[in-house]
């Protein structure tokens, strides 16, 4: 088995990590010094060659993010950090946040520098109550030793942080929506283009990135791109956070290198599933990402292995769900969520969000018609690619997967009917346990 | 400069252009809700969706930029299919109760499901319920299981009348528009979110089901409210006005018009309109036909000399009217004193936008056409020689010098002096009362004629129904006078008379009607 590496995760279970002094005592703050000594360029190219890719759910290359940024600033350019984790199934933010504050602001001073910014956002979940207290806390100690502020480090650069909570809304995480948000208005995606490059917050020149990317860049720039090359695949290097919840004998966090095989974190780092029971199906990077069945365990976790089998890498939050499961039950949960989430600005989403629990309730309850599955299919159809952002798409696959992938037990509860009695709101769909409310542990 | 195929038709646009404008430019319109042209992107509908070869899914064509190059298809599968599915969810949630929307006949809802839709219905759900019979406004009512959610009113509240009254509450399919508690949709051109709503989510509180709307008949009429003379149409059934909605011109009023015009039309049906001419009989006024009265007026204005002769024009008549008027007084009679006054109410009562100052329409026709008078000769030389003894008959058309010029005890008193005063309008008034003859006139609606606008421009009325009982158009009162003077006017139209001001006054030689279109012309310099 291999062991965990620990780069993102290596002041998890140090006491104190989140106060400055433990923090620069094991090393940080290292990768920015060393980053204000390279020029703008120089970093965005440590950054693009390390291959590092975003880890907020869309994959995308950061370095490559980073140049599109205009070269020379006509108007302020700003970097927000998109801290909004919601995605179900997802915890990595939050733990960073938490226990390791300064690493997050050691990433963000990297990244503003790199996109010529002096002005950082972070948009931090609103629920993340103990998160928000430590990270105003270590950017109060960054501020005091001078990390944050005019002139860092006699280089001439400056840099200003500020923190702003959300007020409770998944599609604040969407990086247009999250802008918005950030100025005040209501949270809605917005029509793209133009693209947050050109025209971001406050009609800025903007970059947002993940909670997790920003964390990786200090240590790239310290140890060079080839080192972050050396683990990981070509395509995706380097490690990142799975977050594995559900049916397993120990849910966490575990920093793995990317394409590290889903079998494997399960059984060997989860501790694989209670009672010995068998897989019906992995959730692999977040409730939007396609459900994977037993017959998909070996899946490489990295975006071109998942994408071999029509999913997703997402956000690497792995929910694991044993034979016990009811799929209609979870598929109409999942639905929900989305239904409650869906901002309702545009038509497919709105109403398509709103339609499938209807019809997903009513099998459940054992008023299905065989026609509704294909009902269901036409409707995600009818929505993907059809948003005005990816929401209509997160909504949609989970749906259309479920379905697709275990149609017979829909067809199994549509045919067994209302001969059952009414199920009323299923209590946690993962054997009683929600993954949120599991508590967040790092194996040793 | 991007050349961009739309079905097949090549078309070179500006850079910018966004596909669903240019395919305007082709004659090819696609379908949309939330797209309006005076109003920002906002994308939400998805109605637009087109196909553009190359790209794997729809875009929208109202944010998308036509490229030099793209091909885009409107009827190919693919746009066919992603417009079914997003009418499929727009009814969804849909009351469809069409029989009592007053939006009825005029629903883009209603003509997208007929050139769009399925034509069934797959949903066998319970719809979502939102509040019915809202009053947003004053003037507005909202039906929120109406709404489709486009946006439409938010952005004109945010960006032309900038005070963002109305915003989107809730999420998913529970969105629905309203005000911050305490705030109502309350500003003065409130109403044209009913005009720019597609369904029948906004609707006229005023109109609100007084008619369906394949009932009334349209004329294409200016609103007289004030001097900006908004292009409007009147909606009317049977002789009387439903209501008024703006009618699209960009040099003038764009696409809107504010609500306190488009409610000023309530006086046109006055129970005490004046149908039929009046005669002082002592110390009443009794009705008279038309011959009769008709004699008078003419025995009246020839029994004092020119020079004991005035003239008081109102801007509510039309520049046909006011040419007559002059001309009878000057040419006709040989009389010299003549005015007209704005009906200035303050610059703190125009909004600085559409709401002018001057509340009549056609203060500038008047001044073109001669009806003002220079330097001392005004309204207050005319008053001061009636208080003199010198003017001893006066002729008022559309005007209440009484009601309206301020010091009205002054001027009844003057007036009362009068050997003859003729007094032609719509309504009584202070003035009509102390008249000893009333010439029962024509309002706007009733009216063929054109109005000069304060920017100068000359734009047409149509007669949408005739005025009430014995009531005639003005122009004609006015030949029909001239006629009894032993004047030879020949004129069959407000078209005859137009066609003289078009050579008698320079600035209006590009105004005969068959220039003035439904857009009207500027006066010439």
């Amino acid at each position: 088995m291999a062991e965990q590496i620990r780069i993102i995760s290596k002041n998890f279970e140090v006491p104190n990590a989140e106060t400055i002094d433990v923090f620069i005592e094991r090393g940080g703050y290292e990768g920015l010094k060393k980053a204000l000594r390279l020029t703008v360029e120089e970093v965005v190219e440590v950054v693009k060659a390390s291959g590092l890719r975003g880890r907020g759910g869309a994959g995308f290359p950061t370095g490559v993010k980073w140049s599109f940024m205009p070269k020379e600033p006509k108007k302020p350019h700003y970097l927000c950090c998109n801290a909004d984790e919601g995605e179900p199934g997802t915890f990595k933010d939050r733990k960073i946040i938490e226990t390791d504050p300064h690493s997050l602001i050691e990433g963000i001073i990297i990244g503003a520098y790199a996109i010529r910014s002096k002005l950082a956002f972070v948009y931090v979940r609103g629920e993340f109550g103990l998160g928000y207290r430590r990270l105003s806390a270590a950017l109060e100690e960054a501020r005091a030793r001078g990390f944050v502020g005019q002139n860092l480090d006699g280089t001439g650069h400056d840099i200003d942080i500020i923190l702003y909570r959300g007020a409770g809304a998944y599609i604040c995480g969407e990086e247009t929506a999250l802008m918005e948000s950030l100025e005040g208005k209501r949270g809605y995606p917005r029509p793209k283009p133009p693209f947050p490059a050109g025209y971001g917050v406050y009609g800025c020149p903007t970059t947002v990135n993940n909670v997790e990317t920003l964390c990786t860049v200090p240590h790239i720039i310290k140890h060079g791109a080839d080192w972050y090359r050396s683990m990981g695949t070509k395509a995706s290097p380097g490690t990142t956070l799975f977050g594995v919840s559900g049916h397993v004998n120990r849910p966490g966090l575990y920093e793995l290198p990317l394409g590290t095989p889903l079998r494997e974190i399960i059984y060997e780092h989860a501790g694989g599933v209670p009672g010995g029971r068998k897989i019906k199906g992995v959730i692999p990077g977040g409730s939007s990402t396609p459900i994977l069945t037993a017959e998909m365990l070996d899946t490489p976790m990295d975006h071109d292995g998942l994408r071999t089998v029509s999913s997703l890498f997402g956000t690497g939050a792995i929910i694991v769900m044993d034979e016990t499961t009811d799929i209609v039950a979870v598929t109409r949960r999942i639905a929900e969520f989305y239904h409650h989430e869906s901002c309702g600005q545009c038509t497919p989403c709105r109403e398509g969000s709103g339609w499938i629990p209807q019809i997903l309730r009513r099998i459940e309850a054992g008023q299905g018609r065989m026609e509704d599955l294909d009902l269901l299919l036409s409707i995600c159809a009818n929505m993907e690619g059809r948003t005005i952002c990816p929401f209509g798409d997160a909504a949609a696959w989970p749906i259309r997967y479920n379905i697709s992938r275990f149609r017979a037990d829909f067809e199994e509860r549509i045919r067994r009917g209302s001969g059952l009695p009414d199920p009323g709101p299923v209590p946690g769909v993962l054997g009683g346990r929600r993954a949120d409310l599991i508590p967040v542990q790092v194996s040793a | 400069m991007p050349k961009v195929t739309i079905d097949g038709k090549e078309i070179t646009v500006n850079p910018g252009t966004t596909v669903i404008v240019a395919a305007k430019q082709l004659g090819i319109t696609i379908p949309h809700y939330c797209w309006h042209e005076k109003l920002s992107i906002a994308g939400n509908c998805r109605m637009c969706l087109v196909e553009v070869v190359g790209q794997p899914k729809p875009l929208i064509a109202c944010n998308t930029q036509a490229t030099d190059g793209m091909v885009v298809k409107t009827t190919s599968e693919m746009a066919v299919q992603a417009r079914q599915g997003v009418m499929e969810f727009l009814l969804v949630n849909h009351p469809l109760d069409c029989p009592i929307c007053d939006q009825c006949g005029e629903c883009k809802l209603q003509d997208y499901a007929f050139e769009h839709g399925q034509g069934y219905s797959r949903f066998i759900e319970e719809k979502v319920h939102k509040p019915k019979r809202v009053p947003v406004g004053p003037r507005v009512m909202l039906d929120a299981e109406r709404c489709i959610l486009c946006s439409r009113c938010i952005r004109f509240c945010d960006e032309i009348t900038k005070t963002s009254e109305l915003g989107f509450l809730q999420r998913g399919n529970h969105v629905e528009i309203g005000t911050s508690p305490g705030r109502q949709l309350d500003n003065n051109y409130s109403m044209n979110t009913i005009d720019l709503c597609p369904v029948g989510a906004l609707t006229n509180r005023d109109y609100r089901f007084k008619s369906r709307v394949w009932e009334m008949a349209q004329t294409a009429s200016i609103c007289p409210g004030c001097s900006t003379g908004c292009n409007i149409t009147v909606w009317h059934r049977h002789g009387q006005i439903m209501r008024l909605t703006p009618r699209i011109n960009d040099t003038v009023n764009e696409h809107w018009m504010c609500d306190t015009g488009r409610l000023g039309y309530k006086y046109v049906h006055a129970a005490t309109r004046l149908a039929t001419p009046l005669v002082k009989s002592g110390a009443a006024q009794r009705p008279t036909a038309w011959r009769n009265a008709l004699r008078q007026a003419a025995e009246l204005l020839k029994g004092a000399k020119a020079a004991a002769l005035a003239g008081l024009a109102g801007p509510f008549a039309t520049n046909e009217e006011l040419y007559l008027f002059r001309k009878l007084l000057t040419q006709v009679l040989g009389g010299k004193r003549l005015d007209c006054r704005p009906r200035d109410k303050g610059p703190e009562s125009a909004d600085g936008f559409l709401y002018k100052a001057d509340k009549s329409p056609n203060y500038r026709g008047a001044r073109e056409l001669g009806c003002v008078a220079a330097g001392k000769e005004g309204w207050e030389s005319i008053l001061a020689g009636i208080e003199a003894g010198e003017i001893s008959v006066l002729y008022v058309l559309h005007e209440d010098p009484v009601g309206e010029f301020g010091e009205s005890d002054r001027i009844r008193a003057a007036l009362g002096k009068l050997q003859g005063l003729l007094v032609q309008d719509i309504l009584p008034t202070a003035t009509t009362q102390l008249a000893h003859l009333v010439l029962a006139g024509s309002a706007f609606p009733e009216r063929d004629g054109s109005f000069t606008n304060d920017g100068g421009r000359v734009q047409r009325l149509h007669r949408a129904f005739h005025p009430p009982g014995d009531a005639r158009a003005d122009w004609r009162i006015l030949r029909d006078l001239a006629q009894q003077l032993g004047a030879e006017w020949a004129y069959d139209s407000p078209a005859d008379i137009m066609q003289e001001i078009a050579v008698e006054v320079p600035a209006y030689v590009k105004a005969v009607y068959a220039e003035l279109g439904s857009l009207g012309v500027a006066l010439q310099a």
